[in-house]
């Protein structure tokens, strides 16, 4: 009977407790929580709502949105960035580094402190296996090590060699793909470095549902339809991490808005941009950053197009868009496109040289293309983005074309055939969001010059592009010193915008946006959106 | 009366005919499965775009020894009927196969997403069952006057309403207005979840003695059940209505009114039973349903259900996940009206003889 009695007065606090608390999913606070059963550590909760995009947690395989955040969280890297910026790397594993003078050899000095969760040291070896393995596992995240290998020397000292001057080397060692692993741990389950890493490594299934890093938080669940959750990390080697339990949660972003209203604390969420932001709460903080590009891309090849192969015609779509008002469409905060780069990265080309539509420009390229009432096919992915659907944008793409004479045939395509359609480099004109590989603005020449991968999907080789685009793009690498390097990306772009088949279109935010309660809520445009090792409560 | 084996012969009469309606509906079962795996397959194979473009990367993907290495490890480098063969071989051994996309078993995921859906399905079952039945005939009851008129615009509107607008109004007002309901998922946030025993976590928190983790999971049941109720109460009530009114019409009915019999008991003892046979049918249609095709319900509500992991496998070309699924609601479809038949028999004695 006093079993009995107990259960009923639990109930009945539990439940005064969540109406108090806005009906209980909107909490997130052990403070006001109620529970007496000691589930909730002292630290309590953080809550991350996200609309989950996410395949894999292994930091050698995480690329989307939502595994960068978790793994950020729970591996550390040699170095980090500290809030939104991403000009100015910051020690983590590594209390120091150089580079010599080519910019080909960087020398990382490790902190003897790190250690992993499980108690044991972060080696050299820790690093160099993680490094070459991410390389050697050819997952998506692996384009960003190409032409880089890990190698040491000594203990204590790890020297990355890249075959290529670089001087992004450390911004591309920050990014959670290149999170160090415990490697004797996830040797055992089945992890390797060896180049048949790609065939021969499955220790991926092990960690989704385990980690083995030495970040603040370690994994405790891990379902990728619903929840990461995560348990901070109590032999964590730095400042113990203020939650002592991570929650991100798959959420739509329209539930996102009604959540975080209503939210009593210690609440994130990570897809209200555009016009979600509208009507928000003044009391909850917002930090965003201009990160991602829109564009259209036109086929270069005659056998797929004779009309998106035609140069006239594409500068003819290019001077038909009207690009503040597809800016407007994704919410106050967006900006017309000037070039590739969005804003939030240095190198990107100024705000005066925001383009703007010209229809008569249009037609003088039109009549110049030699195309009758030319009419052309749009494929792009039947998705919404950051909270805005890309239908919306496409129609008006129509339309904009529409005012000059183009007709434009819209192709809606679900995400997985899109991308195979994009993969097999025959579609005559897409339209795609874009964000960086990593947050150095010239990680787009590697992708988009000519000849780059992303430019050979729109038949766009190093034989079609102008010798001078070519040196452009060398120059990009050849220059060392971070400011001429942001120079010579904006003539890569002024370029780009002058001979090639792709038309940026708009940059939208990424935002984060948090309960008054919490501290270092800032929007990193590194890929992890916001560090969620630093997230405090004031 | 008894037979020569002592049994009751009624018992052996019903056993007999029972006895071989299981055999037939299984080997109809077996027959149905084969033929869901063999048209599932084809037909992912005629959609546009290739698992290997959504599963590997462009480095990937331009690496012959890595496209290789895929191709050999999910078997896509043999022919589509020897693809199919290995299949069907490894789900006679009840292996569905590794979901691309989770890297886990099919059967593992099911076993983990299955529940979810069933534990908001089943008590909007009960509820649809109880109150379709009730409101089907009170209006039947009624027919021609005013509460009849109610009910039948009423379950029009709940006909005529989508789904995922019922279900993100209900969030708004609830939540978001009155804050009388969890915003959505299975638990709150700040909880742990008892250890898993049914994947239900009502049930689970029950038998781990958790009053509270129990209490915050029926809060959370509250809003998605509310509204495949109302979706399901929508469509039974119109049957029930229709079946009922059909059997009120019946001579035997009437002769029992005329003998001056209670309209409580003429009902309960005349008409409710007779005219549940099309009600069990729409029943066991409309739970097969829920169990399979809850997918908007689920995403609205941050439901982490077989509807979900249906979505994400068919936007991956995630075969063996999709496979796997289309065999679930199968199996789920045949069970349904196995049960549905065999009701049909304990609420008919003529359906029985027959």
């Amino acid at each position: 009977m006093a079993a009995v009695m107990t259960a009923m007065t639990a109930v009945v606090a539990l439940s005064a407790c969540t109406a108090s608390g806005g009906g209980g999913g909107g909490g997130g606070n052990s403070d006001d929580d109620g529970n007496g059963d000691g589930d909730t550590p002292a630290g309590g909760t953080l809550t991350v709502s996200t609309s989950f995009v996410i395949n894999s947690i292994d930091p050698g395989q995480v690329y989307e949105a939502t595994g960068a955040l978790a793994v950020h969280a729970m591996y550390e890297t040699l170095v980090t960035f500290s809030g939104s910026d991403v000009s100015d790397p910051q020690p983590l594993l590594a209390e120091s580094w150089e580079a010599n003078d080519d910019a080909t050899e960087f020398t990382f000095r490790l902190n003897d402190d790190a250690v992993f969760s499980d108690g044991n040291p972060v080696t050299a070896a820790d690093v160099v296996f993680s490094i070459n393995r991410l390389g050697n596992l050819k997952g998506s995240p692996s384009v960003t090590v190409e032409g880089l290998s890990a190698a040491s020397p000594e203990e204590g000292v790890v020297v990355v060699s890249s075959e290529q001057p670089n001087p992004n080397v450390p911004t591309i060692l920050a990014m959670p793909a290149a999170g160090v692993l415990n490697s004797e741990v996830a040797a055992e389950n089945g992890a390797t470095d060896s180049e048949d890493a790609a065939a021969e490594d499955t220790a991926t299934p092990f960690l989704d549902q385990t980690s083995a890093g030495s970040g603040p938080y370690v994994l405790d669940s891990f379902d990728p339809a619903s929840e990461i959750v995560l348990a901070a990390n109590e032999s964590y080697w730095g400042d113990a991490p203020d939650f002592d339990r991570i929650v991100i949660k798959n959420v739509e972003a329209q539930n996102q808005k009604l959540a975080i209203e209503r939210s009593s604390g210690a609440e994130i969420v990570l897809d209200l941009s555009g016009r979600l932001l509208d009507g928000l709460d003044d009391s909850l903080q917002t930090s965003g950053a201009l990160d991602t590009f829109y564009f259209v891309t036109l086929h270069q090849d005659p056998d797929v197009s004779e009309v998106s192969s035609n140069p006239d015609f594409v500068k003819a779509l290019r001077a038909s868009m009207d690009y503040a008002g597809i800016a407007a469409l994704f919410g106050d905060d967006a900006r017309a496109a000037a070039g590739l780069v969005p804003p939030a990265f240095p190198g990107a080309l100024p705000e005066d040289e925001t383009k703007a539509q010209d229809l008569d420009a249009a037609a003088d390229h039109l009549a110049a293309s030699g195309i009758d009432d030319p009419s052309i096919s749009l494929m792009y992915p039947a998705i919404t983005y950051r909270g805005v659907d890309l239908e919306t944008i496409a129609t008006k793409i129509q339309n904009d074309a529409g005012e000059a004479g183009i007709t434009i045939e819209l192709d809606p395509q679900p995400i997985a055939a899109f991308l195979d359609a994009q993969s097999a480099g025959r579609v005559e004109f897409r339209f795609s969001p874009q964000s960086l590989n990593y947050p150095v603005a010239s990680s787009l020449v590697n992708n988009f010059a000519p000849g780059q991968p992303s430019a050979l999907r729109s038949g766009w080789s190093e034989e079609l592009a102008s010798a001078e685009m070519i040196a452009a793009g060398e120059a990009v690498y050849e220059a060392l010193d971070p400011a001429a390097q942001d120079a010579a990306m904006q003539e890569w772009q002024r370029l780009i915008e002058a001979e090639s088949p792709l038309i940026p279109l708009a940059y939208n935010s990424g935002v984060v946006v948090a309960t008054p309660d919490l501290t270092n809520v800032e929007y990193s445009p590194a890929g992890w959106q916001v560090d969620l090792r630093t997230v405090g409560r004031s | 009366m008894r037979g020569r084996t002592g049994r009751p012969l009624r018992s052996r009469l019903f056993h007999a005919p029972l006895a071989r309606l299981l055999l037939r509906r299984l080997a109809t079962t077996v027959v149905l499965l084969f033929g869901v795996t063999v048209l599932t397959f084809t037909l992912i194979q005629l959609v546009p775009g290739d698992s290997m473009t959504a599963s590997l990367s462009e480095t990937a993907l331009n690496d012959p020894s890595v496209v290789a290495a895929y191709r050999a490890k999910w078997g896509l480098d043999e022919p589509l009927i020897t693809q199919y063969a290995i299949y069907v071989g490894n789900l006679l051994q009840g292996d569905l196969g590794v979901s691309r996309q989770t890297s886990r078993s099919v059967l593992g995921d099911l076993m983990t997403y299955v529940p979810a859906t069933l534990e908001i399905a089943i008590p909007a079952m009960v509820l649809s069952v109880v109150l379709g039945t009730g409101i089907g005939l009170y209006a039947a009851l009624r027919h021609g006057r005013r509460g009849d008129h109610v009910v039948r615009v009423g379950s029009l509107l709940g006909l005529s309403t989508p789904p995922f607008w019922l279900a993100l109004v209900a969030l708004y007002v609830f939540f978001y207005l009155l804050g009388v309901a969890p915003s959505g998922g299975r638990l709150s946030s700040w909880i742990t979840p008892p250890p898993r025993v049914t994947g239900m976590i009502t049930v689970d928190a029950l038998l781990a003695g958790e009053w509270m983790i129990w209490w915050d999971a029926v809060q959370h049941l509250v809003l998605p059940v509310a509204v495949l109720t109302c979706l399901t109460v929508a469509a039974l009530v119109r049957f029930v209505r229709s079946a009922m009114l059909e059997v009120l019409d019946q001579d035997y009915v009437r002769a029992a009114r005329a003998k001056g019999l209670p309209t409580f008991t003429v009902v309960r003892r005349h008409v409710l039973r007779a005219g549940l046979v099309p009600v069990i049918t729409v029943s066991g249609l409309a739970f097969a349903s829920l169990l399979s095709g809850t997918v908007l319900v689920e995403q609205i509500f941050s439901w982490p259900g077989v509807g979900q992991y249906a979505f994400r496998a068919a936007s991956g070309l995630d075969l063996p996940a999709v496979l796997g699924v289309s065999l679930f609601v199968a199996v789920v479809y045949t069970l349904v009206n196995l049960m549905v038949d065999l009701l049909y028999g304990v609420i008919d004695p003529r359906i029985r003889l027959s």
